[in-house]
């Protein structure tokens, strides 16, 4: 009996610690995990990305380096909200893959702490590389104190999708490239109706959404500093508002609706007629039966007022652990896979648009779609917005805006509320 | 001889006390590498702002805790944990105790009923997720349609974590129903028979023999539920997206430290999450060990 008591406490004891083993544990769990494994003896090497629809094109290219080099190289996906535990995970226990995909959002923390290779010499003495041939925004995400960390390996921007269906029965005219985000919301207030949404933009679609237009109209999100906020900026709020009104207006679909099923989900379920979205989700809609059917893209919609149209870009790089056991192998691939040859593949098989000047021409074929659309939002660009710890303020951005998203406060209340909680993670990260 | 004697046999013991410490060891090893040290280590970094990748810690005494505790979200946090377990346990209980009355008896396709009542706990939790997710989706769910409702079961912020529990409760029934069923294995038959000469019916004999005998078990249950319920995770982190509206009413503890710790890469605040709720278990587990004797008969 008394024994049974004792075991009962211990047990209970046990299990509330287990937890908090959990907290530290972070750090050990990193090696042996389906992430980890650098490169073994036998010189072949593991390569990480986060997307399922890239996966297939970049393992057909891999293949080509294989039979070129002799190296072996292993693609392993890992999804994007798991992809950086991992790494972060890998990385503090020195298990990261040799080479692996970096982003705006994450690359300086890398950098900073010297955990990406260096390779600055190498791409000196490189022939296959210059960074004069990538676009010049994305090869400063990723140099650091006049370094190169990585290889830019592709660029995306945003277009405009819509229904051709849904425009025929409702006689309106398609969209053009010629469109302001006026006749976007007229359309979107024809389009609406049973159980049919105009337009929708999610509350954490920030770049293939609201940034888009914040830019339009002159507004801004972090200033070049990197200091300062823009969120409460006359303009970004008017941006915001543009949304606001659609909410309100019921031509978007709630938030609840959206969190549970996205943009994309609701485009390829015929129950929405327009929204934006980046070039990477082109290989899922080319895969969606009823899209590829029904609709199309154009460019996105410029801004009555200034003219404007400017599309968020942003572009991962190839990038490799500091403490790889085959650094020459490692650039090796970065090599190749940053190479004209390899990125002209790249956007051949429509995997993404590359990075590499004039490269993404062969992407405009890979879908029966307007493509060219994406290829025009080049003309002109401002990159995704970052700093050292872009997710921690997107995140608490996010929050205070989805109260505006739910209708619980103004956007210009949240948009004001938002700027001062980016403000302080902005004066945190600057200490 | 007798001096021989003696030393021999602490010899042998010696032995044995060796060989004991030998096997257990690899336990031990186990248990001071992956749990001992890291609580320690989750303890130390609640009182640090920490660095990225482990490098460059910097002690600020209880700054992290003063910081978590001035935070309204850490408090809606645990509100919402403590919604998420008053629905999940006191449920999972009962049904569970009923299911395992109701199978523990000769009948027809026993073993499948327990099967089937099982299986949740061997499904992989991404799968359960994806296939409620689906069941519970307002546009396209089944459940919506079934009931010709539009009910947003998962982004509503006043029933999404309740939404949440019953997934915590279909999945965890059948792992409390095996304990149970082990508990009433125990049971001897006889005091049914004597119960049933006397008249009693079968509600009374579940009142006054069933669940008196089986309260250790009972017990067990509670306590390592209540604190399941209150470290849950990865329900919410599968079935809500970040942009839920919902999420804020629906996050617990466990899943803001997820979140400070490994979205935010602020291990020092996710560490003060985690001491924070190692703290509410304990003290709530010290008051059912203290309840305990009023309820618990052990024979």
């Amino acid at each position: 009996m008394k024994f049974k008591k004792v075991t009962a406490i211990l047990l209970a004891g046990l299990m509330t610690f287990s937890l908090a083993a959990c907290g530290g544990g972070g750090s050990d769990s990193g090696d042996g995990g389906e992430g980890g494994g650098s490169s073994s003896g036998d010189g072949s090497l593991s390569l990480m990305l986060w997307d399922a629809n890239q996966q297939p094109g970049i393992e057909e290219i891999c293949a080509d380096f294989t039979e070129e080099t002799g190296i072996d190289v292993e693609v392993q996906m890992v999804k994007w909200d798991e992809y950086w535990t991992l790494l972060s995970a890998g990385a503090q226990g020195d298990s990261m893959p040799d080479v692996f995909w970096m982003h705006s959002n994450e690359a300086e923390r890398y950098m900073s702490n010297g955990m990406l290779l260096d390779l600055t010499d190498k791409i000196a003495e490189s022939d296959a590389i210059d960074p004069a041939n990538y676009p010049e925004d994305i090869v400063n995400l990723y140099s650091y104190e006049d370094k190169y960390y990585a290889v830019p390996k592709d660029v995306d921007t945003i277009a405009l999708w819509y229904n051709k269906t849904m425009f025929d029965e409702a006689g309106l005219e398609y969209p053009t490239a010629d469109w302001t985000w006026d006749d976007l919301y007229e359309a979107a207030k024809a389009l609406t109706k049973d159980g049919v949404y105009g337009f929708a933009c999610s509350a954490t679609n920030n770049q293939a959404g609201y940034y888009n237009l914040i830019y339009d109209m002159g507004g801004y999100i972090i200033n070049d500093d990197k200091t300062e906020s823009g969120w409460d900026d006359p303009n970004t709020i008017k941006a915001m508002q543009y949304f606001e009104k659609m909410t309100q207006e019921g031509l978007m679909p709630s938030q609840q609706t959206l969190s549970e099923s996205a943009e994309d989900v609701l485009l390829g379920a015929g129950t929405l007629a327009m929204t934006t979205m980046g070039s990477w989700m082109v290989a899922a809609m080319r895969d969606n039966d009823y899209i590829a059917q029904n609709c199309d893209c154009v460019e996105l919609p410029k801004d009555a007022a200034s003219g404007k149209r400017v599309s968020i870009y942003n572009g991962l790089g190839w990038a490799a652990s500091a403490k790889t056991g085959n650094p020459d192998g490692a650039w090796q691939l970065i090599e190749y896979l940053g190479s004209k040859d390899a990125q002209l593949k790249q956007a051949e098989l429509g995997v993404t648009m590359s990075a590499y000047k004039d490269t993404s021409d062969a992407w405009v074929n890979c879908a029966d779609f307007n493509l060219q659309a994406y290829l025009n939002m080049m003309d002109d660009m401002v990159i995704r917005p970052y700093s050292k710890q872009t997710v921690t303020w997107e995140n608490a951005v996010n929050d205070e805006l989805k109260k505006a998203w739910m209708q619980e406060v103004s956007m210009e209340e949240a948009c004001k509320a938002a700027a001062e909680v980016m403000n302080e993670t902005l004066a945190e990260e600057n200490e | 001889m007798a001096g021989k004697n003696k030393v021999k046999k602490t010899a042998q013991a010696r032995n044995e006390f060796m060989w004991g410490w030998l096997f257990v060891l690899p336990t031990m090893i186990g248990l001071i590498v992956l749990n001992i040290y890291p609580i320690f280590e989750t303890i130390r970094q609640s009182f640090f702002k920490t660095g990225d990748f482990g490098i460059g810690d910097k002690f600020v005494g209880l700054d992290n805790y003063v910081e978590m505790l001035s935070d309204g979200e850490t408090w809606q946090a645990l509100i919402n944990t403590f919604k998420y377990a008053i629905v999940e346990v006191p449920f999972s209980i009962i049904i569970a105790l009923v299911l395992a009355v109701l199978l523990n008896r000769k009948m027809r396709g026993r073993s499948a009923y327990r099967t089937i009542f099982f299986l949740p706990m061997v499904c992989a939790p991404a799968a359960i997720a994806m296939v409620w997710r689906w069941l519970y989706n307002s546009e396209f769910g089944l459940l919506n349609h079934v009931f010709h409702s539009n009910v947003k079961w998962i982004s509503d912020p006043k029933i999404a974590v309740f939404a949440v529990a019953v997934i915590g409760v279909w999945s965890i029934i059948g792992y409390n129903m095996v304990l149970f069923l082990s508990g009433l294995q125990e049971v001897p038959h006889d005091y049914y028979e004597a119960a049933s000469i006397d008249g009693a019916s079968g509600i009374r004999q579940f009142f006054s023999i069933t669940i008196p005998l089986i309260s250790p078990t009972i017990f067990f249950v509670v306590v390592t539920r209540v604190i399941g319920g209150l470290q849950v995770f990865d329900l919410i982190y599968m079935v809500m997206e970040r942009g839920n509206p919902a999420l804020e009413k629906t996050q617990s503890l466990v899943y803001l430290f997820y979140e400070a710790s490994f979205v935010e890469k602020n291990m020092g605040n996710g560490s003060t999450l985690v001491v924070f709720l190692l703290i509410v278990i304990m003290i709530i587990t010290v008051f059912q060990m203290i309840a305990q004797k009023k309820w618990v008969y052990y024979n």
